[in-house]
């Protein structure tokens, strides 16, 4: 058997994998690379020097740095300490869900267009361009309301204006790929140099905080934002903004699994022929589903406004670019995408954690969280790829290029 | 004489397809060898199992007498074997000389750099020796289609090739590039050279070729002289004549039309004119059937008349709508059901459940849900009497489209057509891969919709099938009706006289030479680099 034919056979059986074989797999290789992890860090202490006090031994040999410390606090550190009678809804947990909200909407933007066959890298240029509009509507709405009626209505205000430009921006590669077949990865990877381009130059120009050194927008005042419920008072967490990405989660499954529209948006997605065959307008599918993914990017970028900065600055962080490995681990499902994006926080906000803590260098941090997400992104990623490369089910005939189906039955 | 090829009972499997059925397979040293047979027969399979592209499940390979086992087109090119693939290999930028030595230059310097004017010599000398007409200098971006094939065909002589196997040379070429390919195919032969030549074209077999053998659904049918066989009964051969089981067909009872077509003109997926000014006008209650070698612009009719493909030139007509431009959507909605010729690609969704391909087509339709939702309980029970009906054999609807074998798929998808309660049904090969008692059921279901007012277009590369169903019956040859006849009173071989390319009162012209299309190089080029 040619190597060519044992990596068909390993992709067959990787696509083939059920709901419980791909947790299994998931997790052992979460597992596997948290031991090449603890390796790596292991290494990373013989070659560097401290105080004999300050090392740890393993079989008589000393280490600087302590993988089982490391762990440790990289993921019950992240949990805000849940076995040491320490958790506070103040504590680090707040920033675990924190980050875990806005990536549940960058997620949500990527799967989404995947879900349709669209590869949308876009999410952080919309993001940014949703965040800046809510950060200057909403401020300028704030003058008209004020008080408890005024958080009513600007957030779900600031949360709609974030959608609509967020939308709009994701429906210009939906056009050039519908009308000028233009491909939607190179669009969109320039569309975001623009959208950080343009807001930068925006927010230290006629936008900007004449009060604030940095290049931001006049601070929102504080019934503008995100009000704290039971956590995160000082972490800039909000309940109210996870339960509204949890309300997202919900509404895209119905919109994919209940409705006519997703039903067109998963056919065009796995095969774009019989899309077509079934009426389905794949134009229209396209640009829509491009729009709809930039809305879900675009409220991120507003939960950033009024959750966390309370302002827009320029260099947002990149939180579209994680909804791309949040989606992918998620396996472009939106229920998944709400664990993948708990996973993600938690290693986000792990790593701080970690840096408190111990000594190990934070680089050395970021290749151990690189690890975990390689490592449990990889199989469902070469699922994907897998289902391109082997046609599911069918024949790989080289009949002559024709266009017969297979004739199984004979 | 000598065999140069012989294959023995090769069988090739893929999964779920068999594509090469235990067949033998001779070539005469210093022959050309046509192997014809329709899309999807296996031609192509066969000759990369020779090629050492595929490894045979089983069978033996003997090239020049001797026994091979080919791991890959490395060994078949050193025992002299050279294939030159439909779409060329060759680097477009570089000169014809650096692609004919690619890889197996002369050197100098002790091998450290490449012998440019002894690469030239080479091919210089090559060209002249077998009389290609090739300018070792030219770019293969700038020369013609047919310059590029001879640069193929030199490569493999330069590589030292005996047998040369050509996929379908001709589909790409000119007319005259395809009389020049023939000369150079006899200047081959006459120096001792076997050629392969594989092909869905009767005419080209029948002028090319000294010997051929006819494939189809990968079984041999048979190995033919050219001299002693007829274009009719090449067609035969190659499409076939299934024991057709009693249709009961009583006499039609048209209605008003239905759906027509006035001068359509339909391009082909490389801008070459697959359809060329067809009229047709399909009524109530009557079977069009159309009939034809497969490749003659069937397909692109139909996606015409099903909104899949826009036309160049002509109308649509549905229902007293002109609907040319219509969307698929609105067609499907008007009440056009279509059962398409490629089922895995389009007829359904692969990782879909039966449940949610029973719905492809009828999402937005208000019996399955409303203001945009899906009624999925509705649907379920919708997918479960297509499956009953149909006898569709799987375990449930639950089960996804591709666990189902081919024929029970495609009883799917013709129930699910069938149960849309359409004006028209458009049927490409509705009973391709379907065993012979679902066959028989799909026949009655057709005659049953008739019976019903239905307007039945048919297409089926079936002889037997067209002639036993159709009310009316079409002969589709290279993008034009050549007739429409009345299949009860007409016989089978003027049918394959027709399918050839002859229209009875002008047999003896038409035998010439069938190819006078519109040049399709130019376009034909421009699709492909795009």
């Amino acid at each position: 058997m040619s190597p060519a034919d044992r990596v068909r056979r390993a992709l067959r059986r990787l696509v083939a994998a059920s709901a419980v074989e791909r947790i299994l797999i998931s997790s052992a290789a979460l597992l596997l690379s948290i031991l090449l992890g603890a390796v790596l860090v292991l290494i990373a202490g013989r070659m560097t020097t401290c105080t004999a006090s300050d090392a740890v031994y393993y079989l008589g040999v000393g280490f600087c740095y302590d993988p089982v410390l490391v762990f440790d606090r990289l993921f019950l550190g992240a949990l805000g300490e849940p076995f040491s009678g320490g958790w506070s809804p103040e504590g680090q947990f707040s920033v675990t869900l924190r980050e875990t909200t806005l990536l549940i909407f960058t997620g949500l933007s990527v799967a989404l267009a995947f879900r349709a066959g669209i590869f949308n890298i876009g999410t952080q240029g919309q993001m940014v361009i949703g965040g800046l509009a809510t950060a200057i509507l909403v401020f300028r709405a704030a003058g008209a309301v004020s008080g408890v009626a005024g958080t009513v209505l600007l957030i779900p205000f600031g949360i709609a204006v974030g959608a609509v430009f967020g939308g709009l921006y994701g429906s210009i590669p939906g056009f050039l790929k519908a009308y000028a077949d233009a491909n939607e990865v190179i669009t969109t990877i320039m569309l975001n140099f623009i959208a950080t381009g343009v807001t930068l130059y925006l927010v230290s120009g006629a936008f900007k905080d004449p009060e604030s050194a940095a290049n931001q927008t006049v601070p929102l005042p504080e019934y503008a934002q995100f009000p704290t419920v039971l956590f995160g008072g000082r972490q800039d967490f909000s309940l109210v903004a996870l339960a509204v990405g949890l309300l997202a989660i919900g509404g895209l499954y119905y919109l994919l699994e209940h409705t006519a529209f997703g039903y067109d948006i998963r056919t065009s997605g796995l095969q774009p022929d019989a899309a077509e065959y079934g009426g389905v307008d794949a134009k229209r599918t396209i640009v829509a589903s491009l729009t709809l993914s930039g809305a879900f990017g675009g409220v991120a970028g507003a939960m950033y406004v009024m959750m966390v900065l309370g302002t827009f600055q320029s260099g947002l962080p990149s939180y579209g670019f994680d909804g791309i490995t949040v989606s992918i681990l998620a396996g472009n499902n939106p229920v998944g995408v709400a664990f993948a994006a708990l996973l993600f926080g938690v290693l986000k906000s792990g790593t701080t954690v970690v840096q408190f803590a111990t000594d190990v260098p934070p680089q050395l941090v970021g290749v151990l969280r690189g690890l975990i997400i390689l490592f449990v992104a990889m199989p469902e990623f070469f699922r994907m790829v897998g289902r391109r490369v082997v046609d599911p089910g069918s024949d790989p005939v080289a009949a002559d290029g024709g266009t017969t189906g297979g004739s199984g039955d004979e | 004489m000598s065999k140069a090829v012989r294959l023995e009972r090769i069988t090739k499997r893929f999964p779920g397809v068999v594509a090469n059925d235990d067949v033998d397979f001779e070539v005469e040293q210093g022959t050309v060898h046509a192997l014809l047979g329709e899309n999807g027969a296996g031609k192509t399979t066969l000759m990369n199992v020779l090629y050492g592209l595929y490894e045979p499940t089983s069978g033996r390979v003997e090239v020049g007498g001797k026994t091979r086992q080919f791991d890959s087109p490395r060994d078949a090119i050193d025992a002299g074997v050279g294939m030159i693939h439909q779409h060329f290999m060759l680097v477009d930028p570089m000169t014809v000389t650096e692609n004919i030595t690619l890889g197996n230059e002369p050197r100098k310097w002790g091998g450290l750099t490449v012998d440019r004017a002894a690469s030239r010599e080479a091919v210089v000398d090559l060209a002249e020796q077998y009389g290609f007409d090739v300018d070792p200098d030219a770019r293969i971006e700038d020369v013609s289609v047919g310059e590029q094939q001879r640069v193929e065909i030199l490569k493999a002589l330069y590589r030292g090739a005996d047998t040369l196997i050509l996929d379908e040379p001709t589909a790409v070429l000119t007319p005259q590039e395809i009389e020049d390919l023939f000369g150079v195919l006899e200047t081959l032969t006459a120096q001792g050279k076997t050629i392969i030549f594989i092909t869905h074209k009767l005419g080209e077999a029948m002028s090319a070729a000294d010997e051929i053998t006819v494939l189809r659904d990968g079984r041999k049918v048979g190995t033919v002289d050219a001299d002693d066989t007829t274009r009719e009964g090449l067609a035969e051969l190659m499409v076939g004549r299934e024991v057709l089981l009693d249709v009961d067909h009583p006499p039609a009872d048209p209605g008003d039309v239905v759906a027509s077509v006035s001068d359509l003109v339909v391009d082909d997926d490389r801008g070459v004119r697959a359809v060329d000014g067809v009229d047709f006008e399909v009524r109530a209650g009557e079977i069009l059937g159309i009939a034809g070698v497969d490749g003659n612009g069937q397909s692109e009719l139909i996606e015409a008349v099903t909104g899949l493909r826009s036309p160049d030139a002509g109308t649509v007509q549905f229902l007293d709508d002109d609907v040319t431009d219509d969307s698929r959507r609105r067609r499907i909605e008007a009440g056009m059901a279509y059962i398409p010729e490629d089922r895995q690609e389009r007829g359904v969704v692969m990782e879909f459940d039966l449940v949610a391909n029973a719905l492809l087509g009828s999402q937005h339709s208000p019996a399955f849900g409303s203001n945009g939702r899906i009624d999925w309980a509705k649907t379920r029970e919708h997918a479960e009497t297509v499956i009953d009906e149909y006898d569709v054999r799987t375990p449930g609807a639950a089960a996804t489209a591709k666990s189902l074998s081919g024929g029970n798929q495609q009883k799917f998808i013709v129930g699910r057509e069938f149960e849309r309660d359409p004006e028209l049904v458009v049927a490409s090969h509705p009973t391709r891969g379907v065993d012979v008692g679902s066959i028989e059921f799909i026949h009655d279901r057709l005659l049953e919709l008739r019976e019903a007012g239905v307007a039945v277009v048919l297409i089926s590369s079936k002889l037997e099938e067209v002639r036993g169903l159709s009310d009316r019956l079409a002969v589709m040859y290279e993008g034009e009706f050549m007739d429409v006849v009345e299949p009860a009173a007409t016989t089978e071989s003027e049918l394959g006289l027709l399918m050839a390319g002859q229209r009875p009162s002008a047999a003896e012209e038409a035998d010439a030479e069938p190819a006078d299309r519109d040049d399709p190089v130019d376009a034909a080029r421009g699709g492909e680099r795009a």
